[in-house]
């Protein structure tokens, strides 16, 4: 099994790939852009104006960027992955790399690097700029579950992201993935409101962000939170690598 | 060690074969027409020689390897399957990059089969903006990239135009005169007569021909002889004595099978019968397949 791990040239052939379309590298600089740039913008607007104005648990309420940043995460995943059901283009990459399982794990280790690095960026820039401009309600970077939060954000929007990427696999289209998620993780949320416990808690994104939140809330722990939306993310690419291996190209 | 091995290679879709128990080798250093109606299953055995589609039976390998055993199969085979398979919003150079980089190829080589390919000043558009004829070319320098001893190459003249077509008719008998395996998909009878030495030819998923050109041509036709004459009633009668049948061919043109040109000719001269053209007639690849077919009846009336 040994020998279907990544290798280094199939892995800077991915990053090529990654590199070379516009769409999937806008959609990765947006992860950052989106959950930092709005998270300053609303905390400029109504951070100081009265306590919990960005949400009742004022960690979580640190991060309301993500909400938005997460859609780019899902974006990357998905279009990474979506650019070989163009025009055939499986056909071409696997007569390149022909063992499937490698292909997989190389893409799938490439779009993980590359959104962990730049969501641990996001994590830690969306703290620190968006707290400037929180005034009395501004939490101190070295308060507890701070840190935590900044590292879990990121590892937050690599799991959602390589969640994409697993179910646009096994879909073989980032339109379908996309139609579907986004719908998911802005609804979602949005009817279920701030409502405890439940099943709702255990839907990806509302698990993932338990690691987010200083208050417990519902049944899940930060980490068992994140646990639970590694599971998703784990089945997802693990239903993927299945349709890669199977299916002819 | 870049023969191309095909044995017993069955694959079943449902309850059709797309192929079936097909049996056949492709040699180096000539050019091997991959012959066939559509859905003879041409396309399919090369998909199944890559690795791409998984046979219900039978083994095909190359160089006794299994494609998907090759760690960099790049540097091994070099194949074109459909012009399309390059996804649109890439430059040209950075589609050949990443495939090179995977197969640990030097990226110098990019540069260079662009230039083969007459590509280079395209080299950083994308893909999208190019014409059928242009992605083909792309589609050809991905196969050389490699530098491979073995080509795969389906309907690769498809959407070039007249220049186009001409040059890579040259670029596969290079390739083939350097001692590499070209196996070459057409269903274009004119085009396959130009570029092939060597015939494999498939019906419904089953081998029909495996021969040299010039053999399928002498084993699927018969060979005629056109003339025109002042006396055709006197030559119509010389040749019924020989059992010989002289068919009009209209504008004054006869021709007869059965005799070459050679003989005709003195045969004419003893009885006085003055003949103002005189030629044995090439039977082309195109007659010679549709012979083929004709005596494979099955393959022809019974479509599905």
């Amino acid at each position: 099994m040994s020998t279907a791990l990544p290798t280094i040239p199939v892995l800077h052939a991915e990053w090529i790939k990654i590199r070379s379309l516009r769409g999937t590298l806008t959609a990765l600089t947006s992860v950052l852009v989106a959950t930092a740039g709005i998270q300053t913008l609303t905390a400029a607007a109504i951070g100081t104006a009265e306590a919990g104005s960005m949400g009742s648990d004022p960690l979580l309420a640190a991060y309301y960027g993500i909400n938005f940043g997460q859609i780019a995460a899902i974006a990357f995943g998905a279009s990474a992955f979506s650019a070989e059901f163009h025009n055939g283009a499986l056909r071409t990459t696997l007569t390149a790399v022909p063992d499937r399982t490698r292909f997989y794990l190389s893409k799938i280790s490439m779009v993980a690097l590359l959104v962990f690095l730049v969501g641990e960026v996001t994590g830690f820039v969306t703290f620190v700029a968006g707290q400037q401009f929180m005034g009395q309600y501004a939490i101190d970077l070295g308060a507890p579950g701070t840190v935590r939060a900044i590292v879990g954000s990121g590892v937050y929007l690599t799991l959602m992201a390589l969640f994409a990427a697993g179910l646009t696999a096994v879909l073989r289209s980032g339109a379908a993935v996309l139609s579907l998620l986004i719908p998911f993780v802005l609804m979602v949320s949005f009817i279920v409101g701030e409502a405890a416990g439940g099943f709702a808690q255990f839907m990806p994104d509302r698990a993932g962000q338990m690691v987010m939140r200083i208050e417990a809330h519902g049944d899940l722990g930060p980490w068992t939170g994140l646990g639970v939306l590694a599971l998703w993310a784990g089945a997802a690419v693990t239903a993927g690598w299945i349709a890669i291996r199977r299916r002819n190209a | 060690m870049n023969e191309i091995e095909i044995r017993e290679l069955t694959r079943e879709y449902g309850t059709t074969r797309a192929v079936d128990h097909l049996t056949f080798d492709v040699l180096p250093g000539r050019v091997t027409g991959f012959l066939g109606p559509n859905g003879a299953g041409k396309s399919t055995t090369m998909r199944l020689l890559l690795g791409l589609d998984r046979p219900t039976s039978g083994t095909a390998t190359i160089g006794g390897h299994r494609y998907t055993d090759f760690t960099d199969p790049l540097y091994h085979v070099g194949a074109l399957l459909d012009a399309q398979a390059a996804h649109g919003g890439r430059t040209a150079r950075d589609h050949l990059l990443a495939l090179a980089v995977s197969n640990r190829i030097p990226t110098r080589r990019v540069d260079e089969v662009l230039e083969r390919a007459g590509m280079a000043a395209a080299a950083r558009r994308r893909v999208k903006t190019f014409s059928l004829g242009m992605r083909q070319r792309l589609g050809i320098a991905a196969a050389l990239l490699g530098d491979p001893g073995v080509l795969l190459l389906d309907e690769p003249t498809n959407g070039l135009d007249p220049e186009g077509i001409i040059w890579i008719r040259e670029l596969m008998r290079e390739l083939a005169t350097e001692g590499r395996t070209v196996l070459v998909s057409s269903h274009l009878m004119g085009e396959t007569a130009l570029l092939a030495d060597h015939l494999v030819v498939l019906g419904r998923g089953k081998l029909l021909a495996d021969m040299s050109m010039k053999d399928f041509i002498d084993a699927h036709s018969t060979a005629r002889t056109r003339m025109r004459t002042t006396d055709p009633i006197r030559l119509r009668a010389t040749l019924a004595r020989e059992g010989l049948e002289l068919v009009d061919a209209g504008d004054g043109v006869w021709t007869v099978e059965g005799i070459p040109a050679v003989q005709l000719g003195s045969l004419a001269a003893r009885e006085g019968i003055p003949m103002l053209e005189l030629a044995d007639e090439r039977p082309s690849l195109e007659q010679a397949y549709l012979g083929l077919t004709a005596e494979h009846a099955q393959f022809t009336s019974a479509r599905p």
